[in-house]
């Protein structure tokens, strides 16, 4: 089949490159429109407490100040960030637009808007707002100990989920191994800042430019808040500098829509660095606790996991998160019985919620570090110590119930030992000196889309121009990788012309057809796969309009290069454009086609990564040295772009295992307040990273395509984990692995011997 | 206070506050919204622009502090309509993901360029330092880098341009254009076509 493919599988950049070296593309944060005003956010300065009184006098006797929206001035309407459907069950809706009990140090207070920016910020500035204080819980161990302070009404948890299948084996003999893993709270990192744009009409309807991940979803939320119906809020997505989940949910956007709606004004509200990381969303801590037993030989009997999560002050999207760190490691690894249990617990924090990979890294991050201390127990390498468990091909997932599809992990892991020289590299002593190496090894797995837990189908229509080329009108949100390339290489490949012959354009609510969005790794196999199908359709029509222009049976007929062919007879060929000029005459619609794809299925994507890894014993410090990442995506739709996605997710993913986190002091404050103590890796930190990509037919994507952005990040953090351990012969769980954490280890190691 | 200051080969005048920081000045009065803001403290890059052919962090430079200077913005990277040998490099090598680190990178490149114009990996890599990029890890952009310094680098993508040689192949030959021409008419004459969709 690769064979076959024209365009699928070349390597193309992002659709809007050509705007994005210029400067010439205007982003959220750029935008503005005529009488715009300036919002600007004052956020709650105490972790826990209700609010008494708020003087916005002298903010409102500021010239240039509009007006000082409240707790006490707005509506109470609670709403949920999350929701991407009306009809959704799983929706917490406990949110407002502004909070008379705070319950984190940023949550929203109140709301100046004024003529511009600076203006705006002097009258935050001069808000003043008076608390009566809560005992802050800033743990999930106080928030569950404190039942007697509820956060929200019905209490500190926000969510328990558990699962059981298969039945308890037998244990006499076994290897029974126990672990303990904490992953950090961290920012997303997007380059560029949450802003939204939106533009209140006297007549009540009104449209917002948004940057968030689903327009629709957006749309849901904004509607009912105000108490408009849907078709009277037009709601549009423009370019976005990064989201990597942190503008999946609806944040600003409610707020935005509000403020313009009240004023019916357009308001613009874009947030600084420090509201990125402490007000607006964070990937949330975790931690998991593991057991399992193997038999002598190595085979997995049984898997026990306790997972908690802190969902920060609003439950958000964390009640779904911690059911999809049940619904992972049964996807990677053959399992006689597994029983996990896992709660979301709300704390006096910022709020988590969706993260790149949502559950994927964090239950990843317990699982492989745990598999390595059961290898290390079993006397085994942690590679065929894996290989002894990983799941096969077409085997089913126990909790899900449903086919994992060409599952290819074990054919990653093979492979990129291989690349890695993985028994070598192993065998190496690690060194005694300051500086140590070591090499590690993890395995994720993660979804393709929402099929089996929620309706999953996509909408789109396609049309050829009156020259030939092609429209595609799709809800689409590009965070920035490649999604709106993506389905014009997938249309392309159908309709046998180059991508750069098609147009293809993002979301607005009042033109292009309804999609969810981009989140649950769903482009590519379930929006791409929609593609696939409406191209088809038109396709169809196409040749049914050549059979006509040529006098012949459509069976005879195929498309080449832009032209309908008369197979065995290559002379005779209509080119495109003729076809729409004359098909034009036959007083017929034109050659297009919408379509409704429902999927079918939700194969699991898999990642195997290699890292390999410098400890300074003496300072702690760890430097990635080398880097493999193999990954199982059935078909690199875009090769350039589906390597860069391992690329960069490695990036967060260093981060994720030895840097990042968002840590939040005695007061309730987040000890970050911008990159200068926030470290993402710059390039100098940045290993090499070779990707090795294992492509396949059998899977229901587009040509065999399954997601990539998500599962890319899935297994970094702890391959470096396992690396450092292994450098360091320690059991270092608690991520970030910091030079504090390093340097404690190898002295309570030292204490020991 | 009044303020001349030169951008990207033109002069301006502007009347700016004293604190005013250079990005809000090029963003906000003069519209060079190419140079972007992340961070607000010089951490990110993304503000990057040329002062006198060195990389600055346009938000914590003062206005002020460009007076008599040769800004360059990354607006100011193509002439004539034609891409900045780096900017085709970004391009060809799947350099910009989300493209908001894009301008502030070229302009660190362009300085590292200027000064080093046969820079190492490693250099490219310490002169990108300032520079966050949370989408592509790095790799295709030290490798863009390093095809605009003419050296050996392996293209990735498949460049814009291939649609337009593609375009330009197509052509119906005219005999079967001339056939095709007589059955649409007598189809149009017929009303509906057999393959009717209506």
């Amino acid at each position: 089949m690769t064979d076959d493919l024209r365009f699928v599988g070349g390597s193309y950049p992002v659709h809007d490159v050509a705007q994005k070296v210029t400067g010439e593309l205007v982003y959220g944060s750029d935008f503005s429109l005529p009488g715009m005003l300036h919002a600007k956010l004052v956020l709650s300065a105490v972790p826990h407490g209700i609010v008494k009184r708020i003087d916005v006098s002298r903010a409102e006797a500021l010239p240039g100040v509009v007006k000082v929206f409240t707790c006490f001035n707005s509506p109470m309407d609670r709403f949920c960030r999350a929701r991407i459907h009306p009809g959704q069950d799983l929706a917490t809706h406990d949110e407002t637009l502004f909070s008379e009990h705070v319950r984190f140090v940023g949550d929203r207070v109140a709301a100046v808007v004024a003529s511009s920016r600076a203006v705006a910020e002097a009258g935050a500035a001069l808000v003043e707002v008076e608390y009566e204080e809560l005992p802050p819980l800033l743990t999930v161990e106080v928030a569950l100990a404190r039942e007697d302070v509820p956060i929200h009404p019905a209490g500190n948890v926000a969510y328990e989920f558990e699962v059981e299948k298969g039945a308890r084996p037998d244990l006499d003999g076994a290897v029974v191994v126990s672990s303990s893993t904490t992953t950090p709270r961290t920012h997303h990192g997007a380059l560029e800042p949450h802003v939204c744009i939106a533009q209140g009409f006297t007549s009540g309807g009104m449209t917002v430019w948004t940057i968030s991940q689903g327009a629709y979803a957006a749309r849901t939320v904004i509607a009912e808040l105000l108490h408009l119906e849907y078709h009277r809020v037009r709601v549009v997505k423009v370019p976005m500098g990064g989201s990597f989940g942190g503008k999946t949910e609806y944040i600003v956007e409610p707020v935005v829509a509000f403020l313009a709606h009240a004023l019916r004004r357009p308001v613009k509200l874009l947030l600084d660095r420090e509201e990125c990381i402490a007000a607006t969303m964070v990937r949330p801590a975790t931690a998991t606790t593991i057991r399992t037993a193997c038999s002598a030989s190595g085979e997995l009997l049984d898997f026990e996991a306790a997972s908690t999560l802190d969902s920060g002050a609003y439950a958000s999207s964390t009640p779904d998160y911690s059911i999809h760190m049940c619904k992972k490691v049964t996807k990677l690894y053959r399992l006689p019985h597994y029983h996990h249990r896992s709660r979301a617990v709300l704390t006096t924090t910022p709020v988590g919620g969706a993260a790149r990979g949502w559950g994927a890294p964090e239950i990843a991050a317990a699982t492989e570090i745990h598999m390595d201390r059961v290898a290390a127990a079993l006397r085994m390498d942690p590679v065929e110590f894996r290989l002894k468990n990983l799941v096969l091909p077409h085997d089913t997932d126990l909790v899900t119930g449903l086919p994992l599809g060409d599952a290819r992990v074990r054919e990653c892991l093979e492979r990129g030992a291989v690349a890695f020289d993985w028994a070598a590299r192993r065998a190496r002593p690690a060194g005694r000196g300051r500086y140590r190496r070591g090499v590690g090894v993890a395995c994720g797995a993660h979804k393709n889309g929402m099929f089996g837990a929620f309706p999953e189908a996509s909408n789109m229509a396609l049309k050829m121009n009156e020259d030939g080329t092609f429209e595609l009108s799709a809800s689409l949100h590009d965070p920035g990788c490649g999604v709106v390339t993506t389905m014009k290489v997938i249309v392309a490949e159908v309709l046998g012309i180059h991508p750069d012959l098609i147009a293809a354009g993002e979301a607005d609510t009042s033109t292009t057809p309804f999609d969810y969005g981009t989140y649950g790794s769903r482009m590519t196999y379930v929006v791409g796969a929609c593609a696939r199908a409406t191209a088809e359709k038109v396709k169809t029509r196409l040749l049914a309009a050549a059979a006509d222009l040529l006098e012949e049976p459509v069976e005879r007929l195929h498309v080449v290069d832009g032209t309908v062919r008369v197979r065995e007879d290559d002379e005779r060929a209509i080119a495109y454009r003729d076809i729409a000029l004359l098909s034009g005459m036959r007083h017929l619609p034109e050659i297009s086609a919408s379509l409704t794809y429902y999927a079918v299925s939700n194969p699991a994507s898999y990642s195997v990564q290699f890292a390999e890894v410098e400890v300074d014993c003496a300072t702690g410090l760890t430097a990635v040295t080398d880097f493999l990442a193999v990954g199982d995506v059935g078909r690199a739709i875009n090769r350039g772009m589906c390597e860069a996605q391992f690329q960069g997710a490695v990036q967060m993913g260093i981060g994720y295992a030895l840097y990042e986190h968002v840590d939040i002091d005695a007061a309730g404050r987040s000890g970050v307040d911008g990159f200068k103590n926030y470290h993402m890796v710059n390039a100098p930190d940045m290993p090499d990273v070779q990707v090795l990509l294992v492509e396949h037919d059998g899977d229901d994507g587009p040509f065999g395509a399954k997601s990539v952005g998500e599962i890319a990040t899935v297994p970094t953090a702890p391959a470096v984990v396992n690396a450092v351990n292994n450098a360091l012969d320690t059991q270092l769980s608690d991520l970030p692995l910091t030079p504090e954490r390093v340097v404690a280890a190898l002295a309570a190691k030292s204490g020991e011997a | 206070m009044e303020l001349l200051l030169t951008v990207n080969g033109s002069l301006y005048e502007v009347n700016v506050h004293p604190t005013a920081r250079l990005l809000d000045v090029l963003r906000e009065d003069l519209g060079f919204t190419g140079t972007k803001e992340g961070c607000a403290e010089g951490e990110c890059g993304a503000c990057t622009v040329l002062v006198d052919g060195k990389a600055v962090a346009s938000c914590v430079m003062l206005a002020v502090q460009a007076r008599g200077k040769e800004i360059v913005t990354v607006e100011g990277l193509a002439r004539d309509g034609e891409l900045d040998l780096l900017q085709q490099k970004f391009v060809e090598y799947g350099a910009v993901q989300c493209g908001f680190c894009t301008p502030g990178m070229l302009m660190s490149a362009k300085a590292l360029l200027l000064a080093n114009p046969v820079p190492s990996d490693q250099d490219i890599r310490v002169a990108l330092a300032g520079n966050l990029c949370r989408c592509t890890g790095y790799s295709a952009i030290i490798a863009a880098v390093k095809a605009a310094s003419g050296q050996e680098a392996t293209p990735l993508m498949e460049l814009p341009g291939a649609a337009e040689e593609l375009a330009a192949e197509v052509q119906t030959d005219p005999d079967t254009l001339a056939a095709a021409r007589e059955a649409a008419e007598k189809i149009a004459g017929l009303g509906p076509a057999p393959h009717g969709e209506a």
